[in-house]
């Protein structure tokens, strides 16, 4: 194998790739993607805090002065209190309750006001709340409205039980857990759910460059077929050099874009740039990427390119046109899907046993390796027997797929069945 | 005079398929050499040999007065039947690729590339992508990826098939250009016409064996003792039916007689004036189509 002509196939692969403006905006977009899956709910839920006026008809007489000056619990504005909010409009119980409620329920029509609700005298032996509105899907409302009303129903019963209702709330206070990361580098409090969110757009990131740029090398090999330019280029260059040439180049088209997006993470999640960033909570700490950390990032993504995209290539020279291969190319998705499903039962404990013997197979590797790392850095055998099992997978790919590539890429018509193809393969 | 290429008794099968099976050649410096045979003869598998693209299962190929070996590929310019460009490159960027993937470096092919482009009147579109050229555009750009860097041997597959007859024209003129600087042309077709107006060498190929090579003129002499032009009316069929006649084939009122080679001309003649009307037999050299159809008939 020549070196530099494996270079100049490389060169012209990353530079073709570098210049489109397709690779830029995926690059720009896709971590925007990401990070609205993400974050994106929450903040439309934020952003969409509604106040709905309601009417109370209180049997009771007592209830509902209190829920005028009701206070959120602990004086600690929970996240929901901020999405529903409410005005309250009292009306006594009337001497007709048929008529009152059905003009309550025409003043719901006229949109004079959103909801009633009918506070019975036995609302504080347990009997339930009746609340009438237009929609009755809006169940974070109800539920802020339900917590406010048990609140107020609560301290009703301590104080008729003869207790304090401040210091019962006092002393029944729910207890927090500061999470704190152990980790070499040092301790750092950061947000359990902050520290899965990670690890998760992480993985999600790496899953998408292994398949969009797996697939890349096998729309390459294809368009080389289809364009009929592959005869010209192999009178110079040897097929092995050209489809290893091809690999490393978009290998380092795909480090660039994963490279670009590693950098933001790491720049973003530094003490002290977080803190600026107005559009997260202060309570929502992020993970530190660490150098050690963006360096195995950046091997293993390697590794899992070389572990598809070989693969890929083979399929693409095998078959004549995009529709044959996709079909095949499902085999690769396939296995960079299986952790998909592991993923949730690693992140919940990256060190068990069944997450150690996951994370070595090498077909998983590089997506599981990368999950263990983001949640806790795994013993540096355990990475290191991964890199070895995965780089010896990886030449085996290369040993097999290169002969696939060798003789399918000068094929055409037929589509190969796959005797044919374990044909080529023993073929020497 | 030493040879530019030499095959020596090359095989190839895929499976059960014999697609070669023993072909030897010999292109003499200077020449321009006609690889010719039908389709699936087994000239495009014999070139891809050549050019190392396919091994063969034995034989050898011996490039320059010496076995090949992959600096000598560099002095090849080769143009295979089935050609084609990376479509989003920009045509002054893929020729420089096709010119450093054979060695040549950046500042030495830069200057070609302009000069070329001149020469075939594209120099407009140095920084066109591919896919905006025409395809006739597109035959220029190969054809001069194919010269870039000035090879010593050309060797084009069905270089004529699919040309525009503006480009053809290009592409004689080339050949020609190459036969007068020393250099050697070797030419596959099917086209029996166009090898004859180029080829001074030629080798037929017919099921992966070569049925004749040599010397154009040589092979000519050899054959053409016994062929014959004969103009006549009557029933042209009966010519068939001569025991001498070995081929008739009429075009525009014109027999080509091929006569067997123990065959006398005079008393074939004598025979046909029984039943035809003669006006015109006259011995004239075979044209290669008659060869051709004659050694593969001789082989089979």
């Amino acid at each position: 194998m020549r070196l530099e002509t494996l270079f100049l196939i490389a060169k012209r692969e990353y530079v073709q790739r570098i210049r489109s403006k397709g690779f830029w905006i995926a690059t720009l977009i896709l971590p925007l993607f990401v990070v609205a899956a993400a974050v994106l709910p929450s903040l439309l839920l934020s952003k969409s805090r509604s106040t709905q006026r309601v009417v109370v008809v209180d049997e009771t007489g007592r209830l509902a002065p209190r829920l005028l000056e009701k206070s959120p619990e602990g004086g600690k504005r929970k996240m929901r209190d901020q999405v529903a909010s409410f005005t309250y409009e009292v009306e006594p119980p009337g001497k007709d309750p048929e008529a009152q409620r059905a003009a309550l329920d025409a003043r719901v029509l006229a949109q004079e006001i959103d909801a009633w609700i009918w506070l019975g005298a036995d609302v504080l032996e347990g009997k339930p709340v009746e609340y009438h509105a237009k929609t009755v899907s809006n169940v974070i409302t109800q539920e802020v409205l339900r917590d406010n009303l048990s609140y107020v129903v609560r301290r009703e019963r301590l104080a008729g039980a003869g207790l304090d209702p401040d210091r019962v709330g006092e002393l029944s206070a729910q207890v927090e857990l500061t999470t704190v990361r152990v980790s070499k580098e040092g301790s750092r409090t950061e947000g359990g759910l902050a520290g899965a969110a990670f690890a998760y757009v992480l993985f999600l990131l790496l899953y998408m460059v292994l398949v969009i740029w797996g697939q890349q090398v096998m729309q390459g090999v294809l368009e080389e077929k289809s364009s009929r330019i592959i005869e010209v280029v192999l009178s110079s260059v040897r097929p092995f050099e050209l489809m290893m040439g091809k690999l490393v180049g978009i290998c380092a088209v795909g480090l660039t874009q994963f490279g670009i997006w590693l950098a933001t993470l790491a720049t973003v999640s530094a003490p002290g740039v977080i803190a600026s960033l107005a559009a997260l909570p202060p309570e929502v700490k992020l993970p530190t990427v660490t150098f050690a950390m963006v360096v195995h990032f950046l091997l293993l993504f390697v590794l899992g390119f070389f572990v598809f995209s070989t693969f890929y290539a083979a399929i693409g020279a095998a078959f004549n046109n995009l529709q044959e291969a996709q079909q095949v190319a499902g085999v690769a998705v396939f296995f960079l899907v299986i952790p998909v499903f592991l993923m949730v039962r690693i992140i919940n404990d990256p060190g068990s046993t069944f997450a150690v013997v996951a994370s070595l197979i090498p077909l998983f590797t590089p997506l599981l390796m990368t999950l263990r790392i983001s949640l806790e850095m795994p013993p540096l055998w355990q990475i290191l027997l991964a890199y070895a099992l995965t780089v010896g997978f990886v030449v085996g790919m290369v040993w097999v797929c290169a002969r696939i590539y060798r003789i399918g890429i000068l094929m055409y018509g037929k589509k190969p069945t796959f005797q044919e193809l374990w044909k080529w393969i023993r073929y020497a | 005079m030493s040879d530019s290429l030499e095959v020596l008794d090359v095989r190839k099968s895929y499976g059960k398929f014999v697609a070669v099976d023993g072909v030897s050649l010999r292109v003499p410096e200077g020449s321009i050499f006609g690889l010719l045979g039908p389709n699936g003869a087994g000239k495009t598998s014999t070139i891809r040999m050549i050019m190392d693209i396919t091994p063969p299962d034995a034989g050898e190929v011996r490039l320059f007065g010496e076995a090949r070996r992959p600096e000598h590929l560099r002095r090849v310019g080769y143009l295979p039947e089935e050609r084609g460009l990376y479509r989003k490159m920009e045509v002054t960027e893929h020729l420089l690729f096709l010119g450093e993937i054979r060695g040549l470096k950046r500042r030495e092919v830069l200057p070609r590339i302009a000069k070329w482009l001149e020469r075939v009147e594209l120099g407009a579109w140095a920084k066109a992508k591919v896919e905006e050229l025409s395809k006739g555009m597109q035959q220029k750009v190969q054809l001069i990826g194919t010269v870039l860097h000035e090879p010593d041997l050309l060797l084009l597959d069905e270089p004529f098939s699919g040309l525009d007859p503006l480009n053809q024209e290009l592409f004689k003129e080339l050949l020609l250009e190459y036969r007068r600087q020393g250099k050697c042309v070797i030419l596959s077709t099917h086209g029996m016409e166009l090898a004859e107006r180029m080829c001074d060498h030629i080798g037929l190929i017919s099921h992966g064996r070569v049925v004749l090579a040599g010397e154009l003129a040589a092979i000519k002499r050899q054959v053409g003792g016994n062929s014959y032009r004969l103009i006549a009316e009557g029933d042209l069929e009966r010519l068939q039916t001569l025991p001498e006649v070995e081929q008739a084939v009429v075009q525009n009122g014109v027999v080509k007689l091929l006569l067997r080679p123990e065959a006398q001309g005079p008393e074939v003649l004598r025979q046909i004036v029984q039943f035809l009307r003669v006006q015109e037999f006259r011995s004239e050299e075979p044209e290669l189509e008659q060869i051709f159809l004659k050694a593969v008939r001789d082989a089979a």
